[in-house]
C-alpha cells in the first residue's frame, strides 16, 4: 500500500504529521543526488523508463540476486561493538525491544541500537539514495520494493540466519511481491474498515448491509473521520461502490469515487487526517474509515473514566476489505550485515513480536499469533477482536499496489478535488 | 558650512569643479568617518551587510531557485521525486499551465481554495489589527510602570510552540472541552457546540489568535515612540482626544500598522496547520494545505512547488504596495 501520508500507530501524541509535511521536507526531498544532476538539458525520460514489473498476486515477482550483490556468507559472527542502524516510521517499532533486549541479546558482541525515522516513503528512499547514511535495517512498503531493489539499495538475504522465518504465516516465505523472499521478512500486518463508538452511533454498523455508507450518514456530520491517505480514502469509497479493483485506471470508476467523495465533503464535513486512533477515543469523531492497528492502539487514548469498550471495527468477514503488510529488508548500505540479519530474526521471535504489538498495536503475521492468544493474553481487547488479521483475510483481501504513472495521475486528480474543498 | 573641495585636499573622491549643494556633499563623503575623520577601504561599510546577504543568498535565494527548478523541472520515471531542470532555457511549463487551468479554467476546482484563503486572511488580519491596536495603545500609553510586565505578557506566546497553542485549542474547543462547559454552564447556549467540525470561524480565529502577537509588537514599538509633547500639542490646539487620536496618534502610527498587516498575512497565506488542526475538513481547505497534500504525495512535488511560485507571486502584489507605502511615508517624513 502507498502508505506515504501514513501516520504509523504509537503511544506519544502529536508527533510527526505536522513537521514531516512542511515544505522544508520537500526540499530535503528534492536535495541529494537531483542536486547534483547535470546542468544540461535534462534527458527526456522516455515515458515506458526501464521501470521494474508491477507486482501482484496475479502476477508475482521473483526479483533477482545480481552478481555484484550477493547475500553474505552463513555462519559469521556478528559485528563486534557494532552500533546497529535501524531506518523506520516514526513511532513504529517499540524502543524497549527493538533497542533494550537486542542489546541485551548480543551484549557478548557490544552491539548499540540507534533508530533513525522518517515520514514518507519518499523521504526515506530519497536519502538512502544519496549513499551518505549507513543504516542496516529499513521498513519499506512493498509497493515500492522493486524500485529500491532493482536501485541496488537492498542486500539480499542469507536465510540460515532467520529461521524464526518458520514462525510467520507460509505465505511470506514466497509472498507476490518478493518471491522466494530475496529480500524482505514481514512485519505486519493490517487491514483498513470502519470504526465506531457504540456509544456515540446507534446502528450496528457492522450490521448494516453497507457499512461503508455509514460515512455518509448525516447525523454524524462534524463527527464522520477519513484517512488522510489517497489510495485509502479513494479505495474506500471504490469499496462503497462494490469496485473491487483498488488498483484502478479506469476513468469512470475512479470519477464515481471521486464523486462519492466530494458527497461526503457536502454531507457530513468529515475531518480528514490520519490521527484516527487519538480522534476516536477522544470524540472528536464518532465513525471513521480506520486502520486495524490504529483501533487497537486507540484504547490507550481513551480519556480517563471512559471505557475503551464502546470502540468497535469492522472489516468485511468474508475478508473481501482492503489489507496490507509492511516489511523489513537489509540495507546494502548498512556496515553490520550479519547483525542485521540477527535483528530480523529477532523481531520474528514470537515474545519478541507479541511485546511489540502491545505496544504499536500492529500484528505481526505470526503462525501462533491466533486470534485466541492475542485475545486472551489481552493484546487485543475483545471488543475489537474484528481488527484481527487472519491469514484467510490476507488471501481474499483486495491490495493497494504500486500504479502506473498515468493511472497514479489520475488519482491524484480525484483526491486533489476532494482535499481542495471544491 | 559651504565649503570648498580643496579645503580637504585628502578626500579623492571630491571631483575639481564648481562647489556643490552642501547636502551633497556630506553623502559624497561618507567614506570619511564623522567623528575621527578616519577613512575606510570601499568595502569597509559594504562589508556589514554581507552576513545578512550570505545568510538570505544561501537559505533564501538558493532554496527558493531549487522550488522553481523543481516547478518546471522534471519527475524521475522510476522513483518518482523530482529533478529539478536548472537551466531557465528548458523549464517545462506544462505543470503550471495545468494547475493555472485547475484555478481559472473550465475545471478550475482549486479556485475555491485559492477565494477561501483570501477571505480568510483578510478576516484574521483585520481581526488582529482590531485586537492588537488598543492593546498595544494601551501599553504604550497608560502601563506606566507596568509596561514591562504587559510587554512580557504580549511577548508570552512566543515562549510556546505555535503547534502546542494549536494543540491546546483542540482540547479547549472539544465537545467537553472548557469552552464548552463555560458557555453550557452559565447558560449562554443550550447545548456544547461541536467547534471542531470544519468550521471557517473557528478557522479564522485560530490564524487571529495564532499571528495576533505578531501584529501587537509593532504596533507597540511604534505607539511607544510617539512623543507625547505632540498629542499635548494637539489638545492644547484645541483638538478633542478622539480627534487627537485621529489627526495625530492613528497617522503616526500608520507605517507600523502596514508592517503589522504584511508580517501577520504573509504567513497566514502559507499556514497549513491551523486548518489541519482545528478543522481538518476539506471544506477549510485553504492554499498551504494543498501545497502540503501535494508535497507529501508521490509524484505530486512538482504541483506542490509549481503552488509555492504562484503563491509567492500573488504575494508578491500586497508586498510591492507596502513597500511602496512604507517609501511614499520616509518621502513624507523627509519633508
Amino acid at each position: 500500500m502507498a502508505r506515504d501520508l501514513w501516520e504509523p500507530s504509537g503511544r506519544p501524541i502529536g508527533r510527526r504529521a505536522f513537521l514531516a509535511r512542511s515544505a522544508g521536507a520537500a526540499l530535503a526531498m528534492s536535495g541529494g543526488g537531483a542536486l547534483l544532476a547535470a546542468c544540461g538539458k535534462p534527458s527526456e525520460p522516455s515515458k515506458k523508463a526501464a521501470g521494474p514489473p508491477l507486482a501482484s498476486p496475479e502476477n508475482p515477482v521473483t526479483w533477482p540476486i545480481t552478481a555484484d550483490n550477493q547475500p553474505i556468507a552463513a555462519g559469521l559472527e556478528p559485528e563486534r561493538n557494532a552500533v546497529l542502524k535501524l531506518y523506520n516510521w516514526t513511532d513504529y517499532i517499540y524502543k524497549k525491544v527493538a533497542v533494550d533486549d537486542f542489546q541485551k541479546k548480543y551484549k557478548k558482541y557490544g552491539v548499540k541500537v540507534e533508530i533513525s525515522t522518517f515520514n514518507t516513503m519518499d523521504e526515506a528512499i530519497a536519502k538512502i539514495r544519496t549513499g551518505q547514511v549507513d543504516f542496516d535495517l529499513f521498513f519499506p512498503t512493498y509497493d515500492r520494493l522493486g524500485k529500491i531493489v532493482q536501485a541496488g539499495l537492498l542486500r539480499p538475504l542469507t536465510h540460515s540466519y532467520i529461521p524464526n522465518i518458520d514462525q510467520a504465516w507460509p505465505v511470506f516465505k514466497n509472498p507476490f511481491y518478493d518471491q522466494e523472499w530475496h529480500y524482505t521478512v514481514p512485519y505486519t500486518v493490517y487491514t483498513t474498515g470502519v470504526a465506531w463508538r457504540n456509544d456515540k452511533v446507534h446502528d450496528d454498523v457492522a450490521k448494516l448491509s453497507n457499512p461503508y455508507e455509514a460515512l455518509w450518514d448525516e447525523r454524524y456530520r462534524g463527527r464522520v473521520g477519513i484517512l488522510d491517505d489517497y489510495r485509502e480514502a479513494i479505495s474506500m469509497a471504490l469499496l462503497k461502490n462494490g469496485i473491487t479493483n483498488l488498483n484502478t485506471g479506469d476513468p469512470k470508476q475512479i470519477d464515481t469515487a471521486k464523486q462519492d467523495l466530494l458527497l461526503l465533503d457536502k454531507t457530513v464535513k468529515p475531518v480528514v487526517n490520519v490521527k484516527d486512533y487519538v480522534d476516536l477515543p477522544e470524540g472528536r469523531t464518532w465513525i471513521t474509515q480506520a486502520w486495524s492497528g490504529d483501533m487497537n492502539n486507540a484504547q490507550y487514548y481513551m480519556p480517563k473514566g471512559q471505557d475503551p469498550a464502546v470502540i468497535r471495527y469492522w472489516f468485511p468477514a468474508d475478508g473481501h476489505g482492503a489489507v496490507g503488510s509492511d516489511l523489513i529488508a537489509i540495507l546494502r548500505g548498512g556496515k553490520n550485515p550479519v547483525l542485521a540479519h540477527h535483528f530480523l530474526n529477532h523481531m520474528l521471535d514470537f515474545d519478541v513480536a507479541m511485546e511489540n504489538l502491545g505496544w504499536n498495536g500492529y500484528q505481526p503475521p505470526l503462525t501462533k499469533a491466533t486470534p485466541e492468544a492475542m485475545v486472551t493474553d489481552e493484546y487485543i481487547p475483545k471488543t475489537l477482536e474484528t481488527t484481527v488479521v487472519l491469514p484467510s483475510d490476507f488471501d481474499k483481501g483486495y491490495r493497494q499496489l504500486e500504479l502506473s504513472p498515468e493511472v497514479d495521475n489520475l488519482w491524484n486528480s480525484a483526491w486533489q478535488e476532494f482535499k481542495a474543498g471544491a | 558650512m559651504a565649503t570648498l573641495p580643496v579645503q580637504r585636499p585628502d578626500a579623492t573622491d571630491v571631483e575639481a569643479g564648481p562647489p556643490t549643494p552642501p547636502k551633497q556633499r556630506r553623502r559624497r563623503g561618507r567614506r570619511v568617518s564623522a567623528t575621527s575623520g578616519a577613512r575606510y577601504p570601499r568595502w569597509y561599510w559594504p562589508a556589514f551587510a554581507a552576513p545578512g546577504i550570505i545568510w538570505l543568498g544561501v537559505l533564501f535565494v538558493l532554496p527558493l531557485y531549487v522550488v522553481i527548478s523543481i516547478a518546471f523541472g522534471t519527475i524521475d520515471p522510476l522513483f518518482r521525486t523530482p529533478v529539478p531542470t536548472w537551466n531557465p532555457a528548458w523549464w517545462d511549463t506544462t505543470a503550471l499551465r495545468t494547475l493555472l487551468g485547475h484555478i481559472f479554467g473550465s475545471d478550475a476546482f482549486l479556485a475555491p481554495a485559492f477565494v477561501r484563503t483570501f477571505a480568510y486572511v483578510t478576516v484574521a488580519t483585520a481581526l488582529c489589527l482590531l485586537v492588537a491596536y488598543p492593546v498595544a495603545y494601551f501599553v504604550a500609553r497608560y502601563a506606566g510602570r507596568r509596561k514591562v510586565f504587559y510587554l512580557l505578557l504580549l511577548v508570552a506566546p512566543f515562549w510556546i510552540s505555535y503547534m502546542m497553542r494549536m494543540l491546546a485549542w483542540v482540547n479547549l474547543l472539544s465537545t467537553d472541552g472548557l469552552l464548552n462547559r463555560g458557555l453550557v454552564g452559565t447558560g449562554l447556549i443550550g447545548g456544547p457546540v461541536n467547534w471542531l467540525d470544519g468550521r471557517a470561524s473557528t478557522v479564522v480565529l485560530g490564524l487571529t489568535y495564532g499571528y495576533v502577537p505578531y501584529m501587537a509588537l509593532p504596533l507597540f514599538a511604534a505607539l511607544d515612540r510617539i512623543d507625547p509633547s505632540l498629542l499635548e500639542a494637539s489638545r492644547d490646539l484645541g483638538a478633542s482626544r478622539a480627534r487627537t487620536f485621529w489627526r495625530v496618534t492613528l497617522p503616526m502610527s500608520r507605517p507600523a500598522i502596514l508592517a503589522g498587516l504584511v508580517i501577520t498575512a504573509l504567513p497566514m497565506f502559507g499556514d497549513y496547520f491551523t486548518n489541519d488542526l482545528l478543522s481538518g475538513s476539506p471544506g477549510t481547505s485553504m492554499v498551504g494545505n494543498l501545497i502540503n497534500d501535494a508535497v507529501s504525495t508521490p509524484g505530486q512535488a512538482i504541483t506542490g512547488a509549481v503552488l509555492v511560485v504562484l503563491l509567492m507571486v500573488i504575494l508578491l502584489i500586497p508586498m510591492l504596495w507596502y513597500v511602496r507605502a512604507t517609501a511614499r511615508a520616509d518621502t513624507e517624513a523627509g519633508r
